[in-house]
């Protein structure tokens, strides 16, 4: 007993020594530091994130349609460009040196006169008022040496010859003043040739610097008017500016918007390229079109001449200055098979289809009311295949009853979507069996058809738009449709021959 | 002696009988089909060339019809379209004068069927054979052109005006055509020609000619988890008819029969089990609850099952 007694007090002492020390020496609070380390430890093992290498970097299509790529474009643009832009506009504004709208302190330093001083006090003064009658009365503008009398610097006294000329070429009298001769790359005609007198009036003008005319625009048009006398070897120069279209610059403001009346580093005297550059410089939102839009039109993005391939710069018949209308513009190119930057394939040849069947789709054939080949396509560029101007199906097969689609904006939805027609509004739709909307029953279906599997959106030999032969998986079949007076009949590939009659029903789809 | 002369008079009369086939022999022929061929469809043209005109009438004797042929004197090849049952066929064609038997040539062409147990194995000593060679084409040219006419991917507005169509137009007979077929299309799949001559074959496995326009089902079906074993292996026409056919999706039988053609153990353990939910009725189709062609559901099944 005494035995087991001493064993009882010595685990006791052992248990009670041992607590203290786990006590003091904090070993429970170690323990438990030991088993979330453990734990944590246990973790990153089990969830063990994947190396750097392992990352999958890449932009997923869903990823991708969350970013507008235009908005970043168009932004990145904007933060770098706008200073340079500002700088740029400024510089060609300069360079346009558009006299009747700048004034005399924004034209450069070099550009203007040095009046010789010295000659000027050698020269003999001749006060306004004892000028030769012909000047008077004095006009608005005068010209400086004129102004002041000294005649003597252009003129000389010596043969007794009124008028006579310091020196021949009246270009060297100029120059010898106006000392900066124009050195780019295109120069106007009168330019190259020293004939200043051609527009300026040495003397003076009711028009600022100094021009032979009342304005800008009629001393332009009195050469590049259709019908002057003036010869140029290019018809281009000329302008038949009676047409009712007219660009607004010209309109609103001068030629000398674009154009340089003396020099000019680009073609047909404009300080930018004139096929697309210059015209995007005013053109804002239509740049953002024709850069960025996913489907390009190849008129206007590869063309030899651009913007002018369809557009001409001055004025014309049509509406948004085309040279031809909202079709035969068109038809300028698409008169034979065209690569289609799209997909590299080849687009049908447009006018021999056209030719080829008569019967028109509404746009196509009321131009001016419907709006031509613009009304579906965007010509500049758009997000839509085929540069339609909103979505529409490639396939055969498409779920038309919940989906909005391109040709409701004009033909009436009613007219597809309803299965019914009551006798009041039979009107809509002559495609029906008695009551029964035969367009409905080919596109309600899972499988429902596009209306191009039936209909063309051009032109077709047939009544309504009917196709001759619809494409199914790349091969070509007939529809076989026959019309009558009260109905018709169809024997496509996809059924056998059907007819459908508006008075006596024929009972399709019962 | 009693046994002489009828050893004598049998020799006779066996002498008598080869003079008169070797007489005979020459008359008449069937060129198309060869004897003993193997075939899938119901149809047959049966070409018959005539030799000698010891006869006036011609009559094609098969177990569905009987044909008259009048004789013409200027013309030497007669074609008949005739229609065949499934298993053994006896064509007999047989040659009249005034209304007496003259001579008689048979043929024996068996139509095999996947769908039927008694028809899937033919006896082997029937062998496919073909018709479209230069050799039989230069018979046919007198009467037909035996050009290809079709332009390729444009199908015929007037079909009849298909070079295929006089000779073929008994496949297309039925209500349900197959677009290509009706609009006689024919070189899209018989477009294969053989190493001994033989035109207008179709590809082996023929899925691959199919697939060529149907290929959103072939997308759909190859990412599919469990495949019917006729569509993984080709044989669409095993159980598709593709150019005409009784019944909708041109099926060879109705639905029902030809899946029982196959899984009649399923059929009978239906019945057993008294499973009314599937084969007890025979008026539910197994196309209700299984696809024919691919799923991701166990059993075929077209949805889940819950029970």
């Amino acid at each position: 007993m005494k035995q087991h007694m001493v064993k009882i007090i010595v685990l006791v002492v052992v248990l009670a020594i041992g607590t203290f020390l786990f006590q003091s020496y904090g070993v429970s609070e170690k323990l438990s530091r030991f088993v979330v380390i453990m734990k944590n430890i246990a973790y990153s093992l089990e969830h063990a994130k994947p190396a750097y290498e392992d990352y999958d970097f890449s932009i997923t299509d869903d990823e991708l349609k969350d970013i507008d790529i235009n908005k970043l474009a168009k932004e990145f643009e904007s933060s770098i460009d706008k200073k340079k832009k500002a700088k740029r506009k400024k510089i060609a504004a300069l360079q346009r040196l558009a006299p009747a709208e700048i004034a005399a302190d924004e034209i450069r330093e070099e550009e203007r006169p040095t009046h010789n001083k010295t000659r000027l006090v050698k020269a003999k003064m001749v006060k306004l008022e004892d000028l030769p009658d012909k000047f008077k009365p004095l006009k608005k503008f005068l010209h400086e040496p004129f102004k002041m009398g000294a005649c003597k610097i252009c003129h000389t006294s010596k043969n007794n010859k009124p008028g006579e000329l310091v020196k021949k070429n009246i270009v060297d009298i100029c120059y010898s003043c106006h000392k900066t001769r124009y050195t780019k790359k295109v120069d106007h005609k009168p330019v190259k040739d020293g004939k200043c007198m051609d527009c300026h009036d040495p003397h003076q003008s009711n028009t600022k610097k100094l021009l032979k005319s009342d304005s800008v625009n009629n001393l332009c048009m009195k050469c590049h008017d259709k019908k002057s006398k003036f010869k140029a070897k290019a018809e281009k120069l000329f302008i038949d500016m009676k047409l009712p279209t007219k660009h607004k610059p010209i309109v609103e403001k001068s030629c000398l918007e674009c154009h340089d009346p003396h020099t000019a580093e680009y073609k047909s005297l404009l300080h930018l390229d004139a096929k697309m550059d210059l015209c995007l410089d005013c053109h804002d939102d239509e740049k953002e079109i024709i850069k960025h839009s996913k489907f390009k039109h190849g008129g206007v993005n590869t063309s030899k001449k651009r913007c002018l391939e369809c557009h001409n710069p001055h004025a014309t018949k049509h509406k948004y200055l085309l040279k031809k209308d909202r079709v035969q513009t068109c038809l300028n190119c698409h008169d034979e098979e065209v690569k289609s930057d799209e997909d590299g394939g080849m687009l049908m040849n447009m006018k021999k289809h056209l030719e080829e069947n008569p019967n028109w789709h509404k746009p196509i054939k009321e131009v001016e009311k419907k709006g031509g080949c613009s009304a579906c396509h965007a010509p500049h560029g758009s997000n839509n295949f085929s540069i339609l101007r909103k979505s529409f199906t490639k396939n055969f097969y498409a779920d038309l009853v919940n989906k909005e689609f391109f040709c409701f904006k004009c033909h009436t939805e009613k007219k597809i979507k309803k299965q019914y027609i009551k006798s009041d509004e039979h009107n809509i739709t002559s495609f029906r069996d008695g009551d029964v909307n035969l367009h409905y029953l080919h596109v309600n279906d899972r499988k429902g058809r596009s209306c191009r599997a039936c209909h063309d959106e051009h032109a077709s030999k047939y009544n309504h738009l009917i196709r001759d032969y619809t494409d199914f998986n790349g091969v070509k079949f007939p529809l076989r449709f026959i019309e009558t007076d009260e109905g018709g009949s169809c024997a496509p590939a996809c059924h056998k021959k059907f007819e459908y009659d508006r008075v006596n029903p024929k009972g399709i789809g019962q | 002696m009693r046994l002489i002369n009828s050893y004598i008079k049998f020799f006779i009369f066996i002498c008598m009988s080869f003079v008169v086939l070797y007489a005979q022999n020459d008359s008449f022929e069937i060129s198309y089909p060869q004897d003993n061929r193997l075939q899938t469809e119901l149809t047959l043209n049966v070409v018959v060339e005539t030799h000698a005109q010891n006869f006036d009438t011609v009559k094609i004797i098969t177990p569905k019809d009987k044909i008259d042929i009048d004789i013409d004197s200027n013309k030497s090849i007669y074609c008949k379209n005739i229609s065949l049952k499934l298993g053994e066929n006896r064509i007999t064609v047989r040659t009249y004068k005034n209304e007496k038997f003259v001579d008689e040539k048979i043929r024996h062409v068996y139509v095999s069927s996947q769908l039927y147990h008694q028809y899937k194995y033919p006896p082997q000593k029937y062998k496919n054979s073909h018709f479209h060679n230069d050799k039989n084409e230069a018979k046919c040219v007198k009467c037909h052109d035996m050009s290809v006419n079709e332009v390729e991917k444009v199908a015929f507005i007037d079909v009849t005006k298909s070079n295929c169509y006089e000779c073929h137009k008994s496949i297309t007979k039925e209500k349900y055509g197959h677009a290509p077929a009706v609009n006689w299309l024919c070189t899209a799949c018989h477009n294969i020609k053989s190493k001994d001559g033989f035109k207008y074959g179709t590809i082996e496995p023929v899925s691959k000619s199919c697939f060529d326009c149907h290929k959103e089902n072939k997308e759909l079906w190859d990412a599919s988890r469990y495949r019917h074993e006729p569509l993984d292996s080709g044989h669409c026409n095993k159980c598709h008819n593709s150019h005409s056919s009784p019944y909708n999706m041109f099926v060879r039988k109705p639905v029902n029969e030809i899946c029982m053609g196959c899984h009649k153990d399923k059929h009978i353990k239906a019945i057993l089990a008294k499973n009314t939910e599937c084969g007890y009725d025979d008026k539910k189709l197994c196309i209700e609850c299984h696809t024919p062609h691919a799923t991701n559901r166990p059993f075929f099944l077209k949805n889940k099952v819950t029970k």
